[in-house]
């Protein structure tokens, strides 16, 4: 399979399921301190809990290869906590902005193209000092020593950084989180309402899925996701961002020089991922008939293009969107990731409560 | 079929205003009182229902119009 048919294929699927499982990570996050409602945030955590054990076991037979982002604290925080912001503003994750593009959401496209530029110049452009300082500056190993030699600098991971082995800590976080998930659960357990039984097919295609098929499915496609993108030599599971200044550098004619030769920057894996997303999610709205071209008017689309720019920036600083770290780094335990993660949530949490929770106590 | 005392229009509306909009629309409501809300936001025709249990007010109906566009028909528990 070629880097372009298999992006294609897994972007489409992606899309798919995001689309069906009204999956966003905004909304999961926000929502639980403005609407109390945790529904798409247990989306979230079974999608990680489904990738944590679906990567290690990957990892045991060789397929692929642990790559946790690196580890630089300052970047993280600077760059989670403003994509925290943006993504509020947007009304969106990067995920979430991307596949509404597919449903015909006008908004969710100045979004996007909010995040693809400043994305674009934090990566290549007049930002990327910013960027860069933050990063390496902030940098921390885990460092083995290695006998009349350099010593291994890798990435920190929850398990490398005491020693332990990937698979055993990956498997046994999943198995203990899922314990204790079952006890609160039931706990809280409520009364299940009633509801109409509908035939396969009209569930799968036409009615939004509950979010526990949505988060197993969100999970496989990750997992999946890892395998092929190792075999187009990226290896790294779903992520967003990067693949948006992949099409940046495509439309702008981007260039690499080496040795004096240069070279057009190609569409790779990662970029026809988001095609991928879009057109996956236009064939899932189209047949439950959810495809409508929605016009915000102009004040909403000036906001998300902010949002979007303030994403695209914390993005790449951080080297990670809320899909690169909390789906994609979170499941490797990655420690950049994890405080990555944090860090979105405490900004999409301070902004929730500026834009929506503040002025109703006024 | 209960005759809407006011209507709400949230079509083309972002994440998460169709929520926010309806649940500040409806504490402002006298008890028993019925508002319309139209919608094209599958999220929220999804997540509208789930929420208002808490504040209280009733569902009485969702009605697909047309492709994602809903007209949702709810009582307000009336807070005021």
């Amino acid at each position: 399979m070629t880097p372009m048919i298999s992006g294609l294929l897994v972007g489409a699927l992606f899309g798919f399921a995001l689309q069906r499982g009204r999956f966003c990570m905004n909304s999961a996050i926000r929502d639980t301190i403005l609407l109390k409602d945790t529904t798409l945030l247990k989306s979230v955590v079974m999608a990680i809990l489904v990738a944590m054990v679906g990567f290690a076991l990957l990892a045991m037979g060789g397929l692929i290869k642990i790559s946790p982002s690196g580890f630089f604290w300052g970047a993280h925080l600077v760059g989670g906590i403003l994509f925290g912001i943006g993504m509020v503003l947007a009304g969106g994750c990067a995920s979430g902005i991307t596949y509404r593009i597919g449903e015909g959401v006008v908004s969710a496209l100045s979004a996007a193209i909010g995040l693809t530029i400043a994305g674009t110049l934090t990566m290549i452009g007049f930002l990327a000092p910013i960027k860069d300082y933050l990063q390496k500056g902030t940098q921390i190993w885990v460092t083995t020593p290695v006998e009349g030699a350099e010593p291994i600098k890798a990435n920190p991971t929850l398990a490398n950084i005491f020693g332990l082995d990937h698979a055993l800590v990956a498997i046994g976080l999943a198995v203990i989180i899922a314990i204790i998930w079952i006890v609160i659960a039931l706990k809280n357990r409520e009364e299940p309402e009633k509801k109409e039984k509908v035939p396969l097919l009209t569930a799968i295609f036409s009615k939004g899925w509950v979010w526990w098929v949505t988060g197993i499915a969100i999970g496989l496609v990750n997992v999946l996701a890892f395998y092929l993108s190792t075999l187009a030599k990226r290896s790294y599971p779903l992520g967003i961002t990067s693949g948006w200044a992949g099409i940046a550098k495509v439309l702008i004619g981007f260039e690499t020089v080496t040795d004096g030769v240069a070279t057009a920057y190609k569409l790779g894996w990662g970029d026809y991922l988001i095609i991928g997303i879009i057109l996956g999610t236009f064939i899932a709205a189209l047949i439950a008939r959810e495809f409508k071209i929605r016009w915000p008017g102009w004040k909403t689309l000036g906001q998300t293009f902010v949002g979007g720019l303030l994403m695209g920036f914390g993005a790449i600083t951080s080297g990670g969107c809320n899909v690169g770290h909390i789906l994609s780094g979170v499941p490797q335990l990655g420690i950049g990731s994890i405080v990555g993660g944090i860090a979105i949530i405490l900004g999409a949490w301070f902004m929730a409560y500026m834009l929506f929770v503040r002025p109703q106590k006024t | 079929m209960a005759t809407p005392t006011k209507t709400l229009n949230v079509c083309g509306k972002i994440c998460p205003y169709p929520d926010m909009d309806t649940m500040t629309t409806l504490k402002k409501m006298q008890k028993g009182e019925v508002l319309e809300v139209l919608l094209d936001y599958p999220l929220s025709v999804e997540r509208i229902p789930r929420n208002l249990k808490k504040q209280g007010h009733k569902l009485i109906s969702v009605e697909q119009l047309s492709g994602p566009n809903h007209r949702m028909l709810i009582e307000a528990h009336g807070l005021k």
